[in-house]
Parts: C-alpha cells; sequence; structure tokens
C-alpha cells in the first residue's frame, strides 16, 4: 500500500512538473465541453427551403406564408426555375415545395390538389424531420383556413416529461461530460505510460522492486486523481454555464463517476502498455476511446437502433452506462432506483479492465526484464 | 524519349528524390504504420456504417386503457402498425405508467380515458393523453410528430385513412429515395477517419524527430525547408490515397453507397483534403513541443471539427454563428464534395466553392507550415 501511494505521489510529481501539459490538461475538456454544449443539436431548425409556386393566388401566398411562419423552414435565397438542379443540387435548399398551377381553384372548388415535395435525401434525418415538418404544417394550414372535409375525431394531448421546453442541452451536456471524462484522463494515462517505455525508465522500475500491481494501482491512483480534479471543475462549470442542477440524489452520480474514471484511466493505461509506441497508443484511443464514446454510448443517437451483432459491442462501452448515470442525474433524478445496474455495469468493466492490463503488464515484464520480475 | 529520360536522371539524382527514398524506407520499415493505415478505417467504417441510425423506431410505448372498447384497441394498433411504436406494457394505472416513463423503461405512454367511446359516439373530440420522456430532445419531437400525424389520419372502423383531400403532399426523397442510413454515414465516416489519421499521423512522426533531434540534423543539412517537408508529405500523401481507394471501395461493396460523380475528381478533391489534413497535423507539430502536447491538441482540434462538420449532425441545426464558424472548418466542405460527388453526382460546377476553400486553406496550411518550418532554424 505505501509503495502503492509512493507511485501514486512521483506520478503526480511528474504531471505538475509539465506546466504547459496541466493547463491543457484542464483547458482542453472545458473548450471541449464547451463547444459540444453550445454546438451539438439534433433538432433541425430554419431549414432553407424553396417554395415554387405556379398559382400566385392569395390562397397559395397563404400556403407559403404559413410554411415560413415558424422557425422550422426559412426561404433559401436562389435563382432560376429549376428548384432541382439549381438549389438543391448546389446545397442551398434542403427542399422543394412545388405548388400546381390550379391550387387555389381546385381547392375552391373541393377537389383534390396534389402539391410536390422534392426532399434532399442525403441527411436521411433531416430528410424525415423535414417531410414531418411540411405535412404538419399543410395539416395546419388546413384546419386554420376550414379546408377540412371531417375534422379528426381524436386528439392527443401530449406532454413531455422532464424537459418539457425541449431544450437540448439536458440532453446533449451530461452526455459531454461522459465523452470529455472518458478521453482527456484515458489519454493522459496511455501517454504516462508510454513515455515510462519509450525513455527506458520502465527498466529502472522493475529494477525497483515494485510489483506490477502495485505500479499499475499506483499509476492508476494518480491518474484517478487527476481525473477527478477534470470531473470537478467540468461539471462544475457545465452547470453554471448551461444551468444543470442535480436533479435528485448525487451519490449514485459520485460513485458513479470515480468508477468511470478509474475504467477510463485503466483503459488508457491498457493501451499504453499494449503498444509499443506513441503513434500507436493514440491511434488505439482514437479508435476505440473516442469514437466509441462518441458514437456508440447514445451519446448523439439513440442506442435501440443499434443492430444485434454490434448491440453486444456497444454493452462493452462505459461511456454508455455513465451517460445513464449522468442524465439521471442532471435531468431525471430517479437515484439508486433507476441506475444502480448501470454502476454495477461500469464497475464490472473497470475490474475487467484491471485483470487485463494487470496480464499484459506482467507478460511484458518478463519478457523485458529478462527474468527480472516479482 | 530523351527528354523523359533526361528529366528522369535530374529527379533520382536530386535532394528531394533521396530525401523522398528516405521516408519512404522509413515508413516501409514501420509495420504499425502499415496496420494503422488499413485496420482502423476499415473498423471504423463497418461498425458505424452498421451501427449508426438516426431512424426513430422501435420506441417503446405504455398504454393505459381505461375504455377498453374496440375503438381504443383499434387505435393502439394505429400507434404501434408502423414500427415507431412497440406497445412493450400495459400498467393497470396512470401512476403505474408514470412511474415507469420516470425511470426510463418506457419512452412514452398512452392514457385513453373511460369517456372515449362515448365521446366518439357523440361526435364530439375524444382527448387522449400522451407523455414523452423529453430527456432525447430530439428523438421526443419526433415521436409527438409522429403521433399526431397518426391521429390526424385515425378514424375508428376505419383504422387509418390514406391521407385524404384536399392537398395531399407527395414526398420524393432526392438522391436516396430508400433514406438508407449508411448512405449517409458512409461518406462522413470516410471524412472523419481520413481527418483523424492524416493529423495525427503526420504530427506525431515529425514531432518525434523533433524530439529526437533527427529533424535539426535533417534541418543541418543543404536540404531546404520546403523539401524535407515535400518529401514527408508527399509520401502520406500516396498512402493515404490508399486509405481513400479503400474506404470507397468498402462503402461500394458492403454498403452499396453510388458513386454518381465523376471518380477522378473524387479522388484528385479528396488529395487536396489530404494536404490539409496533413497541414493541420504539421502545423500542431510546430507550435508544440512534445509528443504529448501534440496529442492533446490534435484530439482537441479533431473533436470539434467532426462534430461541426455535418458528418454526423447536421450542420443545419446548429446555431448561427458555429453555422457561420463552421465555413472555416475543412472537414464540412470536404463532407460536401463527398456527398456531392458520391450521392448527388454532381459535378465542380455546384461543388466549385467548396473545392476552391480547400485549395485556399490547403495553400494556406502549407504556406505557413514551411515558414513556421524554418524559423525554428533559429
Amino acid at each position: 500500500m505505501r509503495r502503492v501511494l509512493a507511485q501514486c505521489r512521483k506520478e503526480l510529481l511528474q504531471f505538475r512538473r509539465d506546466r504547459l501539459t496541466l493547463g491543457l490538461a484542464f483547458l482542453l475538456p472545458l473548450l471541449t465541453l464547451l463547444i459540444f454544449g453550445f454546438a451539438i443539436r439534433l433538432e433541425t431548425k430554419v431549414i432553407p427551403i424553396v417554395v415554387q409556386d405556379f398559382d400566385r393566388s392569395p390562397l397559395s401566398a397563404a400556403y407559403t406564408d404559413r410554411l415560413f411562419a415558424t422557425d422550422q423552414f426559412r426561404p433559401a435565397p436562389w435563382r432560376g426555375d429549376d428548384p432541382v438542379a439549381d438549389a438543391i443540387d448546389r446545397g442551398l435548399a434542403k427542399a422543394a415545395v412545388i405548388i400546381p398551377p390550379e391550387f387555389s381553384r381546385r381547392l375552391k372548388a373541393g377537389q383534390p390538389v396534389e402539391v410536390q415535395v422534392l426532399v434532399d435525401g442525403t441527411d436521411t434525418n433531416n430528410a424525415r424531420v423535414i417531410r414531418n415538418g411540411i405535412q404538419g404544417t399543410t395539416a395546419f394550414f388546413l384546419s386554420e383556413k376550414e379546408l377540412l372535409t371531417n375534422p379528426p375525431p381524436v386528439q392527443a394531448l401530449t406532454r413531455l416529461w422532464f424537459n418539457p421546453g425541449r431544450k437540448e442541452s439536458l440532453y446533449i451536456v451530461p452526455g459531454v461530460y461522459a465523452v470529455v471524462l472518458w478521453i482527456f484522463p484515458s489519454l493522459l494515462a496511455a501517454i504516462a505510460m508510454v513515455k515510462e517505455k519509450d525513455k527506458g525508465t520502465i527498466l529502472q522500475v522493475y529494477a525497483s522492486g515494485i510489483r506490477a500491481p502495485e505500479l499499475l494501482l499506483g499509476k492508476a491512483l494518480a491518474y484517478l486523481l487527476v481525473g477527478l480534479s477534470m470531473a470537478v471543475v467540468v461539471m462544475g462549470l457545465g452547470g453554471l454555464i448551461f444551468q444543470l442542477g442535480f436533479a435528485g440524489d448525487p451519490t449514485p452520480l459520485l460513485v458513479g463517476t470515480t468508477l468511470y474514471l478509474a475504467a477510463a484511466v485503466l483503459f488508457g493505461l491498457l493501451l499504453g502498455v499494449r503498444s509499443a509506441n506513441q503513434n500507436a497508443a493514440v491511434q488505439g484511443v482514437s479508435l476505440v476511446g473516442f469514437l466509441s464514446a462518441l458514437l456508440l454510448s447514445g451519446f448523439i443517437y439513440p442506442l435501440s437502433n443499434i443492430p444485434p451483432p454490434l448491440s453486444l459491442v456497444s454493452a462493452l462501452i462505459p461511456a454508455r452506462y455513465f451517460i445513464v448515470i449522468s442524465r439521471d442525474a442532471f435531468v431525471r433524478g430517479t437515484g439508486w432506483v433507476g441506475v444502480w445496474l448501470d454502476v454495477l455495469m461500469i464497475l464490472a468493466l473497470a475490474a475487467l479492465l484491471y485483470l487485463v492490463t494487470r496480464r499484459s503488464l506482467g507478460s511484458l515484464q518478463l519478457a523485458d526484464g529478462g527474468g527480472g520480475g516479482p | 524519349m530523351r527528354i523523359v529520360w533526361h528529366g528522369w536522371r535530374v529527379l533520382t539524382a536530386s535532394r528531394l528524390w533521396a530525401l523522398l527514398r528516405k521516408e519512404v524506407q522509413q515508413i516501409l520499415r514501420d509495420r504499425q504504420l502499415i496496420k494503422l493505415l488499413i485496420i482502423p478505417p476499415t473498423l471504423q467504417l463497418l461498425i458505424y456504417g452498421f451501427a449508426l441510425n438516426p431512424e426513430v423506431h422501435n420506441l417503446r410505448l405504455g398504454v393505459v386503457d381505461y375504455a377498453q372498447v374496440a375503438a381504443s384497441r383499434e387505435l393502439v394498433s394505429a400507434l404501434t402498425a408502423n414500427r415507431i411504436f412497440l406497445a412493450s406494457s400495459y400498467p393497470r394505472s396512470e401512476q403505474e405508467l408514470a412511474g415507469q416513463v420516470e425511470r426510463g423503461e418506457l419512452t412514452a405512454g398512452l392514457v385513453i380515458p373511460p369517456n372515449f367511446s362515448k365521446r366518439l359516439a357523440t361526435g364530439d373530440t375524444a382527448r387522449v393523453q400522451v407523455f414523452i420522456d423529453g430527456v432525447d430532445a430530439n428523438s421526443a419531437g419526433i415521436a409527438s410528430g409522429y403521433i399526431q400525424q397518426i391521429l390526424r389520419r385515425f378514424r375508428p372502423e376505419a383504422g387509418v385513412l390514406p391521407p385524404t383531400p384536399p392537398v395531399r403532399t407527395q414526398v420524393r426523397f432526392l438522391y436516396n429515395p430508400g433514406l438508407t442510413s449508411s448512405w449517409f454515414f458512409v461518406p462522413g465516416v470516410i471524412g472523419l477517419v481520413l481527418t483523424l489519421i492524416a493529423t495525427l499521423v503526420s504530427a506525431v512522426t515529425l514531432v518525434r524527430e523533433k524530439d529526437s533531434g533527427t529533424l535539426e540534423q535533417l534541418l543541418m543539412t543543404p536540404a531546404g525547408a520546403w523539401e524535407i517537408l515535400l518529401a514527408k508529405i508527399l509520401p502520406l500523401v500516396v498512402l493515404l490515397m490508399g486509405d481513400v481507394l479503400l474506404a470507397l471501395g468498402l462503402g461500394r461493396l458492403v454498403f452499396g453507397v453510388p458513386i454518381r460523380g465523376d471518380p477522378l475528381l473524387l479522388l484528385a478533391l479528396s488529395g487536396l483534403y489530404l494536404f490539409v489534413g496533413i497541414g493541420v497535423g504539421i502545423m500542431l507539430a510546430t507550435v508544440c513541443r512534445s509528443q504529448q502536447q501534440v496529442m492533446l491538441t490534435a484530439f482537441f482540434i479533431t473533436l470539434p471539427m467532426v462534430q461541426t462538420s455535418g458528418a454526423i449532425a447536421p450542420i443545419e441545426s446548429m446555431p448561427a454563428f458555429f453555422q457561420a464558424l463552421s465555413l472555416l472548418n475543412p472537414l464540412r466542405h470536404y463532407i460536401a464534395i463527398l456527398r456531392g460527388l458520391l450521392l448527388k453526382g454532381v459535378g465542380l460546377e455546384a461543388l466549385w466553392p467548396h473545392a476552391l476553400a480547400l485549395l485556399v486553406m490547403a495553400t494556406l496550411l502549407m504556406a505557413i507550415s514551411v515558414s513556421r518550418f524554418r524559423s525554428q532554424l533559429s
């Protein structure tokens, strides 16, 4: 235990001495939080669309106005007469609404009218949102002008829970915590481990008589502490800027964050032990850590959409469990009842990471140290 | 023929050629680099191409049906008919339903009141209550939109009517009629992978030479700064072009992503983008002192670059300030070029602003790198 603490102290001292890295280690997560927190939005608003009105009647003008009355669409600046080639192909507009010449006359005569809607399908999510938006606005236009032949008999009173204003930062920011607190601590730990190997000081470590688990725990503890202070800074400022307070019992978050950071640091150490040079270490983190924490954790797109064989992969990603914990702590507020399983899963993954790292380090010691192991 | 031969001899005798040979040999010796160029892009494309899907479906719906009549059951089956909602539980009371939504076990809840059938029979509007878990604001919005849409067309006994007159919106999706989500993500992931690899590989190789002092030895030789840099960049561009081909091939064979535009233009603009990516890496390497710093900053730069490029989340959904800022993001332009050439099948006549932006950025980055590189001598 004493040696673990000594190793941890040495590691922290080394970390503190490099002022620039120290600054970067705290500044970069914060900036990432700000950029992500402010810039990532999934719901598209103010989508540029083109309306081609062949009717030019008061009714078709009213329809056009209705389309632009909400903040969902805005008219796209374009010239020419082919909306596809001149606006959508160039990316100036995302959709074109084409109102036929006899729009007003047929509507007044009670005959059906077909409005053609051409949607840019390159962004599939957006395409659906645009279709729903245009259909919804059309229905609203009809009921407003009292053109509906038989009004719908069933209406829904919709209530959104937890997030009545549909503020997306409530969804994104707790997710950003998970991404930031995974990438940066694991990156720092990986670099520290690789540096030891690169500079050859690992041989001195072997010679010093410290045992592999002690070395590992010492390093892990040091970077866990770094990670925890990072978490305090990031969550504190994030809470202030995005006005995110605890929604319920904060203890699951406390325990969950500690375990999650431990998993992140161990993951970094594992990569450090496993790779022969820093280049590969970074690539390893970048491949497995960053992108999976970002893309397979439910941070942006719902997990329920991942098809079966790959959903197993996402089950191994600690970030997905931490996102549940963090969203619960800041938005839902159900406490231990809702998240105990996720805390346990992170604990299990951290333990697994420790065992794998311990094994990798042990075998490495024999190979490099020529039998100079414990 | 003699001119070509002469040119060849001049080239092979030049300093640049010697430097190029040195770099190529160094790269070929580095097995890990080769592995890095092949394995991560392949895995990333396959995993994200299959896994990412923004479509909202199979949302778990809880139903409390106080009416228990044929019309209320029809309503439930109308809501669950198209896989968007999945009736996964039938709690006995509203409280029970509320608890399940609260714990996140259900995404949405539907409460059908006892007077449902009576009101329908008398011709009044029957009101049902819908709870939606709003934590995921995007999915919640889409889900509530779908519910409204289905209810608008719901008629008891007739089920869901086809969209009825007077105005019918006939929607056609251009470029990707089936809205296959991998067609959206594959170009995005290609851009993302190239950015990460180009930036990291060039930054780290350069800083390592700086760290170990071999760069200073190179700078002391009569070779000019631009010769040293060019010799470093060219082999990387060639190798990364291999990645471009690999990624495009995978997209074509595995996901059936079409290449509707001019393939040569696609390769040329991809090459241009690689220069930008490598330029960013070299810039970082000239600014940073240690490998640790270069890696932290490389990550810091690539993360928002990916995020504000439209590769994963649409650009239009960002606040106006970030949308304007993203015009400075080279990846945004490259993604627009990729989607334009792969899916839309347009040419330079539509893509020239993006190509021009990349050209300007590549030139600027290279010029700054060379001058900063030179100033490191002193």
